[in-house]
């Protein structure tokens, strides 16, 4: 068995259900569909239990219908897990990891900047990538954004 | 022309001290600017120096396309130095935005918010042809010495 | 955890007209830092979005030009992503063409680092003889590519420009002057007691910090962590080039300094290594105009550390989503661990040592005196003066070193 599918075993044995929602694209490459509910154990199990410790960046994506993030986690041997969840397009609000990554507060200002998503438990700080005088609406990363006028 | 201005474009042709600034380019054309200014390429020969503040600098040596991030500083920077002073846009997105044309944090080169005196293109602009565009920019002021 | 130490620095009236933003925020509590705030962003220029409105071969272009340093990194950790969803095999020509490509701008990467590393601390000739040495290997990049920087080398399913024996030959003659001169410069790093002096215990990060901070490249490499993609999740030809990763366990600014040095010598016996193997072949196939719906993670050892870029494709010419994360915004959180508890006058080189990718030159910092609630704001080129002054008050000075090296002359 790859060390793909020992990760994929485990994960089921633990999370029944979420066996279908992994895939395996190619060697050391893991992408699992987590849903809201079960993703922080999920996440404490990734770190805690399969040693991915280190946080590589988290991706924002616009589905139209809803956001979504994936958390890019690595192991030592470079395997990766991402775990992706789904959050709602109209108030799509998450918690903050920095209390698993610290490094992971500048990620997350950039899903609040660039997507508009809602981070709780992000302190007070600098905001990124914007210019501060950046409209608080205006969220460049959003399918539906365009620029206002020509630059 | 005036005699004080003969005199102070004679220095200026002898020695411009020149300030850099990035406005939010890659860095590839602010390494050549620094190249132009080590032994092999030897900008200083041409009495070029680098110095740290606007207040006594002549030219401003620009790279970027000038993002809204940096547009305020690019003003302030220029609004200090002293008369006479020239702007040179270093690099392909100093000059037009280049590959960031029309990408939403960016204004499309610094003549969008700065008078700018030479253009060098170039994705980055070679040492070479930094050191060719400040010379046509000396060369242009002892022109416009010897019209006058 | 977050830290219990929130500071504001106090913005005293000197500057009620101060429009434009500082990048760095620092608290002093007497000379020592209670805390830096890093403001990132001020070459954000929209690439992620331009991305998903342009074609790929459009986005290449303009993903290339992140950085103009590590811009083949960049290209290589994107065109993997891609070839991944659409499935391509990549010759393996092309596949040791970016690895030859990719250890010259390393090579160029480190010694372009010593010299603004040398500039930081007052040791200026450092930074002549360094980007001497580097013009080597730029005309090399030149010749190989048609340009010093932005080389335009990657396409979609391979490289765009083969190599000849007689650049190979190149190379090799490029590569033994170089190595001698790095040997000089491993010594000079090793041995110079000033250098040693002032770059020792400077910039602590310990190798639990740099874990739990997830630093990235040099700068965690010196701290004891054997991470690097080439080793950890190869790509390109790094599963079949021997080398080894090059750890330090200094945990400071001498340690990133060592490893890069050494760091120079494995990527001589990757090129060399490379050269002589090269395998015979095509040097791309095909690529399809539209890619495939799917979704891929590109990671990259630049020189700098792990770059990442995530591609999502939806079977049209453009792509759905395009994400970077490049390794110097991974190093932030560590670079404000740095710098707590140290001196103002470290901050040019402790920043300097995780080889940021943004230009330093004409950032503003702003100061606040917490005891006495006054601020100021200072530029980059003030601080860095303040810095040499400050060191050469306990007795660490360049000036010596600037002059003999002056005299010294290199073959």
């Amino acid at each position: 068995m790859t060390v793909c599918e020992n990760i994929k075993q485990q994960l089921a044995a633990q999370f029944p259900g979420i066996e279908e929602r992994v895939k395996i694209p190619r060697p050391r490459r893991i992408f699992v569909d987590s849903s809201i509910e079960e993703f922080k154990k999920v996440f404490e199990y990734a770190i805690n239990e399969l040693g991915f410790k280190h946080l590589c960046t988290i991706t924002g994506l616009d589905e139209l219908d809803k956001f979504s993030l994936i958390y890019h986690l690595a192991q030592e041997n470079g395997v990766l897990l991402n775990i992706k969840i789904s959050l709602s397009h109209e108030d799509p609000v998450v918690d903050s990891i920095i209390g698993y990554f610290p490094a992971a507060e500048i990620y997350e200002r950039e899903l609040v900047d660039l997507f508009g998503i809602r981070v709780n438990g992000l302190p007070e700080g600098l905001r990124y990538p914007l210019t501060d005088d950046w409209p608080l609406d205006e969220h460049p990363l959003r399918k539906d954004w365009k620029p206002k006028t020509a630059s | 022309m005036k005699t004080i201005d003969k005199i102070i474009n004679w220095s200026r042709l002898k020695s411009p001290w020149i300030i850099h600034f990035n406005t939010g380019a890659c860095n590839a054309c602010d390494i050549e600017i620094i190249a132009a200014l080590t032994p092999r390429y030897d900008l200083e020969r041409l009495g070029v120096l680098l110095k740290g503040t606007p207040r006594h600098a002549d030219v401003l040596v620009c790279s970027g396309p000038v993002t809204k991030q940096i547009e305020d500083r690019l003003v302030r920077i220029y609004e200090q130095m002293p008369q006479p002073k020239f702007v040179v846009a270093v690099g392909t997105c100093a000059c037009s935005g280049g590959v960031f044309q029309g990408c939403y944090n960016v204004k499309s080169g610094i003549n969008a918010v700065i008078p700018v005196s030479a253009f060098i293109p170039g994705c980055p602009a070679s040492p070479k042809a930094i050191l060719d565009g400040v010379i046509k920019l000396l060369a242009s002021l002892e022109m416009k010495e010897e019209k006058e | 955890m977050r830290d219990s130490n929130k500071f504001k620095i106090p913005i005293g009236p000197q500057h009620p007209a101060l429009k434009e933003p500082e990048s760095f925020s620092v608290a002093l509590r007497g000379e020592k830092i209670l805390g830096v705030d890093i403001r990132l962003g001020y070459n954000h220029r929209g690439i992620e979005k331009a991305a998903e409105e342009r074609t790929y071969i459009q986005s290449l272009y303009i993903i290339e030009r992140i950085c103009g340093i590590c811009s083949h990194s960049h290209s290589t950790c994107f065109v993997q992503a891609v070839e991944e969803i659409a499935a391509l095999e990549v010759p393996k020509r092309a596949l040791y063409i970016r690895t030859l490509i990719g250890e010259l701008e390393r090579v160029h990467s480190h010694l372009l680092w010593l010299g603004v590393a040398g500039h930081e601390i007052g040791f200026d000739t450092l930074l002549m003889y360094t980007w001497r040495d580097r013009e080597v290997v730029m005309d090399l990049l030149a010749l190989l590519t048609g340009n010093r920087v932005n080389y335009g080398v990657n396409t979609y399913g391979g490289v765009r420009r083969d190599i000849s024996p007689e650049q190979a030959r190149e190379i090799l003659k490029g590569v033994d002057i170089l190595e001698e001169r790095t040997k000089y410069y491993i010594e000079v790093a090793t041995q110079e007691v000033t250098i040693i002096q002032r770059l020792s215990g400077v910039g602590v990060l310990s190798r639990e910090d740099a874990l739990k901070l997830d630093a990235v490249g040099p700068t965690a490499r010196a701290c004891g962590v054997a991470r690097d993609i080439r080793k950890d999740d190869p790509y390109s030809a790094y599963a079949e080039v021997p080398f080894s990763v090059i750890t330090d366990d200094h945990c400071d600014v001498y340690g990133r300094t060592v490893v890069r040095v050494k760091e120079l010598m494995e990527s001589y016996k990757i090129i060399r290594y490379v050269l002589k193997n090269m395998p015979e072949g095509p040097i791309a196939i095909k690529a399809p105009r539209k890619i495939p719906a799917g979704e891929a993670l590109g990671r990259y050892e630049a020189p700098r550390g792990e770059d990442v870029h995530y591609v999502k494709a939806n079977g049209t010419e453009k792509p759905e989503r395009v994400k970077v994360r490049a390794p110097t915004l991974a190093n932030l959180q560590a670079v404000k661990h740095m710098l707590k508890d140290r001196y103002l006058a470290d901050m040019p080189i402790v920043i300097a040592a995780i080889d940021p990718c943004f230009s330093c030159t004409d950032r503003m910092i702003a100061v606040g005196y917490v005891d006495s609630n006054k601020a100021e704001v200072i530029n980059w080129e003030a601080l860095r003066s303040y810095g040499i002054e400050w060191y050469r008050g306990k007795g660490i000075d360049f000036s010596k070193l600037n002059k003999e090296f002056s005299r010294r002359a290199i073959s």
